[in-house]
C-alpha cells in the first residue's frame, strides 16, 4: 500500500478543489455573462429613460428654438444637453434642415468596432400648435459610458466571485481536510503500522462514531477480524500440513520398505534410503540416469512386463523377483508398482528373501518328516500324484506302493523310551534307503510305518525281491545303548495301476489292507493286496454298521460260564460272556465282533449294556436269595473313561445288587497303556467293593511287578497253560507256580479252560480253588445255567473220585 | 330637478345674452398700413410675424409687429385668440428667444395711440385693433371670437 500523500494529484482534496473551481468558474462565467447582459440592457434602458426625461425637459425650449429657427438657442440647448455625460451628440433640426449639431469629443479609446448607438429621436412641435411639427431633436446616447460602467461592474462581479470562490473552496477543503482527509490519512498511517494478528485494530476517529468514516473503520476492523481468523486457520492448516509432510518425509526416509518413484519408461526419479539398502546399491548412488529395469534383476523381462501391466491396466501390480545385488548377494524382492499420475509410478520394495526361504523350507517341511528327513505322508501323496501322472502319460508302466510297519514298536517306546525308538526309526530309515533305488521314494507315514514307492515295479516277483530285502535288512539287530535288539516288520504291497486305477487314496487303502493282513497273519511277513482283502474290509464295514444297529436294538444276550468253587463244591458264580443275536446270522461269536467293537469304540456302549444286564441278573438272584457272583470282561478301551466309577455306583444303587458279587475282568494290556489312569480306576472301583480279576494271566508280559503295583483280587490263569498241564510238565509247573505265588500274595486263582476231569484233579491237587471250563459247561444262556447245578456233584465226583478216594 | 318653467327661463336668458355678445364684439382686427400693399394675411402669417418666426411680408417687405400696451385687455385677447396662450406664456416664450438675440418680440407700444402712430409711420407694421381702424389702416386678418 502506497502512502496516501505520495500521489498529491490523486488526492481527494485536490480533486474536490479542482471540481469546485471548475464548477465555480463555469457558474461564475454564466452568471456574470447573464448578469452583465441584463445589466447592459438595464443600463441602456435606464440611460434611454434618463435621456427621454432629458428630452422631455428640453422639449419646450427646443420647440421654441425650432419654431423660431433660433440656432443660438438651439446651440445653447445642445450644449446643455451635452453637459450630460450620457449624451454623445445632439442634432436639432428645424423643419428638415439641421439647425444645430453638437458632438461630444470622446477619447480615442472608443471601440471602433462597436456600432453607433441608435439615436433618440424626438419630433418637436410648435409651441402654439401641437399638431405642427417644427423640427426634430436627435440625441445619440453615449454608450461608451455604459460600457465603462459595465466594465466596472464586471470587475466588481469578478472580484466578488473570486472572493466567494476562494472562501467557499477554502471552506470545503478545510471541511474535507478535517472530516475526511485527516481521518483517512490517520487510518491509513495506522493501517500501515498496524499488526492485526496481534489484535491491534483501528480506533474510530473522534466524532466519527456515526459517520461513514466510523462505519468504514468498523468494517475494516471486521475485515481484519475475518482476515486474522482466516490467517489463523491457514496457519493451523499450514502447520498441520508441514507436520504431516515432515511425518510423511520421516516415514519415507525411515521406512524399512524401499519406496521410490519412477516414470512410465522406468527411469527412477527418487528413492528412500531403504531402497538403496535393499538393493545393495552403493551409498553414493543417485537415481539420475538409472532405470528400474537396468538394476540387477535376474529376470529383467519380468520387470518390464510388470511395468507394462501396471500401465495397461492401470492399477497396482506386484511380483516377487529374484535379484542379484552388485555385491553378489542373491535376494528375493517383492516389487509393487502403482500408477499415481499419467507419467509417474510409485514403487514399493520389500525384501522377501527370508519369507521365500521360509516358504521353501515350509514347503520342504510340509512334505518332509522332521525326524528322519525323508518324505512324510504328504510328500508321499505328492510323489504318488507325480507317478500316477507319469503313468497316465505313459512315461512309466506302473509302480508299487509298499507299506512297512514294525510289529509292536510301541513296546520299544514304552520299554526304552521315545529317544530309543527314534534312534531305531532313523536307523531303519537308512536301511530302507539302502534297499531301494535312488529314484524310489522312502517316506515315513506314521509312528513306525514307512512307505516305499517303487517306480516301474508292477509285478509281484520284482516287488517281492525288494520286500524280502527290506525284511532282511530291518530284521538285523539294532543297538540300543549297546545292547542288541531285534524287531519284526510287516509289509503290505499294492500295485498301480493294477490294484487301484486312477484312485490314489484307494491304492493307499489297499496297501494298508495288505499290511493289516500281513499283521493279522502274525507279522514278520509280507502280503500283496488282492481283491479278497478289500472284500474283507467291506465285510468289516458292514459288520460295524450291524453292530451299531445291534447296540440300538439291544440284540445282545448274556451267556454265563459257571465258575466252580472246589472248596465248597458248588458253583460260586459265572463269567458273563456276551453274544450277539444277529437277526440274519443268528448268534455271533464275540471273537468276531469284540475286536471290531474295541477298534471302533463301540465296546463302551456294549460294556454299559452288559453291566446293566449283569446288574439286573445279580439283583434278581439277590431277591431269590442265591449267592452267585458274576465277572464281567472290561476292555482296555473302557478304562478309565468308558466305564467310570460313577456309572458303576449308579448301577449298584439303581439296580439294587451288592458290589462284592460283581467282578470286573481286566487283562494285563489294560495296565500297560495308561498306568496312572488305570491305577486310579482300579483303586476307585475296588473301594466301591467290586472285585478285580486279572484275565489271561501268563500270556502277556506277566510282569510280576504289576501284581504288586495293581490291586487285583483274582488271577485267571490262561487256558493255554491249563490245557496241557496233564501232558506238559512245564505247563504244570508254571500253573503250580502261579497258584503258589497267588497264595503267597493272598490272591485267589481261577483256572480257565478246564476241559478234562484230569485237569480238575490236578488243579485240585495244586490247591487251585476256582475252575472254569467246558468240563463243567460252555457259556450257556441263563435258562440252562441252573441245570448245571444239578450236574455239578456228578462232574466233581467223576473227576475227583480217585483223588477223593485217595485222599480219603 | 328644475321645473320646465325654470329651464325655459334659463334658455331664454342665455339666448339673450348671446346675441348681446355677438353684437358687442366684432373680433380682433389685424391691420396694416394701407401703404404696405398687403391686402390680407393668413393666420399662420400672422403667427409667424408676431411670434418672431418669419418676419417678412408676402411681398418681401420686412414686417414690424406691434403689440398693444400690456395693460390693454386686447393684447391678451389677441394672443388668446391667435395661439390660445396666456400673456404669461407669451412672455416666457419671448424670454427664451431674446436671450439669443436672433429675433425680438413685437414692438411694445405705450398706448393704443402709439400703436396707431407706429402703424402709420411704418409701412411694414402689423398691428391689431378692436375698434374700427382709421382710414389709412387696412384690415388684413380678423381674429373672430370663435376659436
Amino acid at each position: 500500500m502506497k502512502p496516501l500523500r505520495s500521489r498529491w494529484h490523486g488526492s481527494l482534496l485536490v480533486r474536490t478543489g479542482a471540481v469546485l473551481v471548475g464548477v465555480f468558474l463555469v457558474l461564475g462565467a454564466v452568471t456574470v455573462t447573464a448578469g452583465l447582459h441584463a445589466t447592459k440592457l438595464r443600463l441602456q434602458e435606464s440611460s434611454r429613460q434618463r435621456l427621454q426625461q432629458l428630452l422631455d425637459t428640453v422639449e419646450s425650449t427646443a420647440s421654441v428654438a425650432c419654431f423660431a429657427n433660433d440656432e443660438v438657442l438651439a446651440g445653447e440647448l445642445a450644449s446643455g444637453l451635452l453637459k450630460n455625460s450620457e449624451v454623445l451628440s445632439v442634432t436639432i433640426l428645424a423643419g428638415d434642415a439641421e439647425l444645430v449639431s453638437h458632438q461630444r469629443h470622446v477619447s480615442a479609446q472608443t471601440d471602433p468596432d462597436e456600432a453607433p448607438a441608435a439615436p433618440l429621436v424626438r419630433d418637436i412641435h410648435s409651441p402654439f400648435d401641437p399638431g405642427q411639427r417644427v423640427g426634430q431633436l436627435r440625441l445619440v446616447p453615449n454608450h461608451a459610458l455604459i460600457r465603462q460602467t459595465m466594465r466596472h461592474e464586471l470587475i466588481a462581479a469578478l472580484l466578488q466571485m473570486a472572493l466567494q470562490l476562494t472562501v467557499a473552496a477554502l471552506a470545503v477543503m478545510a471541511a474535507m481536510l478535517m472530516w475526511i482527509i485527516r481521518p483517512i490519512a490517520s487510518i491509513s498511517s495506522t493501517l500501515h503500522a498496524m499488526d492485526a494478528t496481534r489484535g491491534e485494530r483501528l480506533s474510530v476517529p473522534l466524532h466519527h462514531s456515526r459517520s461513514e468514516i466510523g462505519q468504514l473503520v468498523t468494517d475494516v476492523n471486521h475485515l481484519a477480524d475475518r482476515l486474522v481468523q482466516t490467517l489463523e486457520e491457514e496457519r493451523a492448516l499450514r502447520l498441520q500440513r508441514e507436520f504431516e509432510e515432515r511425518r510423511y518425509h520421516a516415514i519415507f526416509d525411515n521406512a524399512q520398505t524401499g519406496l521410490f518413484l519412477l516414470n512410465t519408461a522406468g527411469a527412477l526419479n527418487s528413492w528412500n534410503p531403504s531402497f538403496a539398502r535393499l538393493l545393495h546399491l552403493p551409498p553414493a548412488a543417485s537415481p539420475a540416469g538409472l532405470s528400474l529395469q537396468a538394476l540387477g534383476w535376474k529376470t529383467p523381462e519380468r520387470v518390464r512386463s510388470l511395468l507394462r501391466n501396471c500401465l495397461n491396466r492401470p492399477s497396482s501390480t506386484s511380483a516377487d523377483l529374484d535379484y542379484c545385488a552388485p555385491d553378489g548377494a542373491n535376494l528375493w524382492l517383492h516389487l509393487v508398482l502403482t500408477p499415481i499420475d499419467t507419467d509417474a509410478l510409485q514403487g514399493v520394495l520389500h525384501d522377501v528373501t527370508a519369507l521365500k526361504e521360509a516358504e521353501a523350507s515350509a514347503r520342504r517341511q510340509a512334505v518332509t518328516d522332521p525326524l528322519t528327513g525323508i518324505a512324510n505322508r504328504r510328500g508321499l501323496e505328492q510323489r504318488l500324484g507325480d507317478l500316477a501322472q507319469a503313468c497316465a502319460h505313459g512315461q512309466i508302466s506302473g509302480f508299487a506302493l509298499m507299506l512297512v510297519d514294525f510289529d509292536n514298536f510301541k513296546r520299544i517306546n514304552d520299554g526304552f523310551g521315545l529317544p530309543a525308538g527314534d534312534e531305531i526309526l532313523k536307523e531303519a530309515t537308512q536301511r530302507l534307503c539302502a534297499c531301494v533305488k535312488s529314484t524310489d521314494v522312502v517316506a515315513r507315514l506314521g509312528a513306525d510305518q514307512f512307505a516305499l514307492l517303487l517306480s516301474n515295479l508292477y509285478q509281484g516277483e520284482d516287488a517281492e525281491g525288494v520286500a524280502l530285502r527290506v525284511l532282511h535288512s530291518l530284521q538285523q539287530h539294532y543297538f540300543i545303548a549297546g545292547s542288541p535288539l531285534k524287531l519284526h516288520v510287516s509289509i503290505g504291497i499294492a500295485f498301480y495301476p493294477r490294484d487301484a486305477t486312477g484312485d490314489l487314496p484307494r491304492l493307499l487303502l489297499n496297501a494298508e489292507f495288505a499290511l493289516d493282513h500281513a499283521k493279522a497273519e502274525g507279522g514278520n511277513g509280507m502280503h500283496f493286496f488282492n481283491p479278497e482283502l478289500a472284500a474283507a474290509a467291506e465285510r468289516r464295514r458292514q459288520l460295524e454298521n450291524d453292530l451299531r444297529m445291534a447296540i440300538r436294538e439291544e440284540q445282545f444276550v448274556l451267556f454265563f460260564q459257571p465258575i466252580v468253587d472246589l472248596l465248597e463244591s458248588r458253583i460260586s458264580g459265572a463269567e458273563v460272556l456276551i453274544r450277539w443275536n444277529h437277526p440274519q446270522r443268528g448268534l455271533v461269536s464275540p471273537n468276531e465282533f469284540i475286536p471290531l467293537a474295541e477298534d471302533t469304540g463301540l465296546i463302551i456302549d456294549i460294556g454299559l449294556w452288559a453291566l446293566e444286564a449283569s446288574g439286573r441278573q445279580l439283583a434278581r438272584w439277590r431277591t431269590e436269595g442265591r449267592e452267585l457272583s458274576l465277572s464281567l470282561n472290561v476292555s482296555g478301551r473302557q478304562i478309565p473313561a468308558g466305564l467310570p466309577v460313577e456309572v458303576l455306583r449308579d448301577a449298584l444303587y439303581r439296580l439294587g445288587f451288592r458290589s462284592e458279587f460283581l467282578a470286573l475282568e481286566i487283562t494285563e494290556g489294560v495296565l500297560l497303556d495308561d498306568v496312572e489312569g488305570a491305577l486310579n480306576w482300579l483303586t476307585a472301583v475296588r473301594s466301591q467293593g467290586f472285585s478285580i480279576y486279572l484275565d489271561d494271566f501268563g500270556t502277556g508280559y506277566s510282569s510280576l511287578s504289576y501284581l504288586k503295583r495293581f490291586p487285583v483280587d483274582r488271577l485267571k490263569v490262561d487256558r493255554s497253560f491249563v490245557r496241557d498241564i496233564d501232558k506238559d510238565p512245564s505247563d504244570r509247573a508254571l500253573v503250580e507256580a502261579i497258584v503258589a505265588m497267588a497264595r503267597s500274595l493272598s490272591l485267589e486263582v481261577v483256572a480257565e479252560g478246564v476241559e478234562e476231569a484230569e485237569h480238575v484233579r490236578l488243579l485240585h491237587a495244586m490247591g487251585c480253588r476256582y475252575l472254569q471250563g467246558f468240563y463243567f459247561s460252555p457259556p450257556v444262556p441263563l435258562e440252562t445255567f441252573d441245570d448245571i447245578h444239578d450236574q455239578l456233584p456228578d462232574m466233581l465226583g467223576n473227576a475227583l473220585q480217585g483223588f477223593l478216594r485217595d485222599t480219603s | 330637478m328644475p321645473t320646465p318653467i325654470v329651464l325655459l327661463t334659463r334658455l331664454l336668458l342665455f339666448w339673450l345674452l348671446g346675441t348681446t355678445v355677438l353684437w358687442a364684439d366684432p373680433g380682433v382686427l389685424v391691420v396694416m398700413n394701407s401703404a404696405s400693399g398687403v391686402e390680407s394675411l393668413t393666420r399662420d402669417q400672422v403667427v409667424n410675424i408676431f411670434l418672431g418666426r418669419f418676419r417678412q411680408l408676402p411681398n418681401g417687405m420686412p414686417a414690424l409687429p406691434i403689440d398693444q400696451p400690456a395693460d390693454q385687455p386686447l393684447k391678451a385677447t389677441f394672443y388668446q385668440r391667435l395661439v390660445n396662450k396666456q400673456l404669461a406664456e407669451i412672455r416666457a416664450y419671448w424670454a427664451r428667444l431674446v436671450f439669443s438675440g436672433k429675433t425680438t418680440p413685437p414692438r411694445q407700444a405705450e398706448t393704443p395711440e402709439q400703436v396707431l402712430q407706429w402703424l402709420a409711420e411704418n409701412p411694414g407694421a402689423v398691428a391689431y385693433l378692436d375698434t374700427d381702424p382709421p382710414s389709412q389702416v387696412r384690415i388684413v386678418f380678423v381674429l373672430s371670437a370663435a376659436p
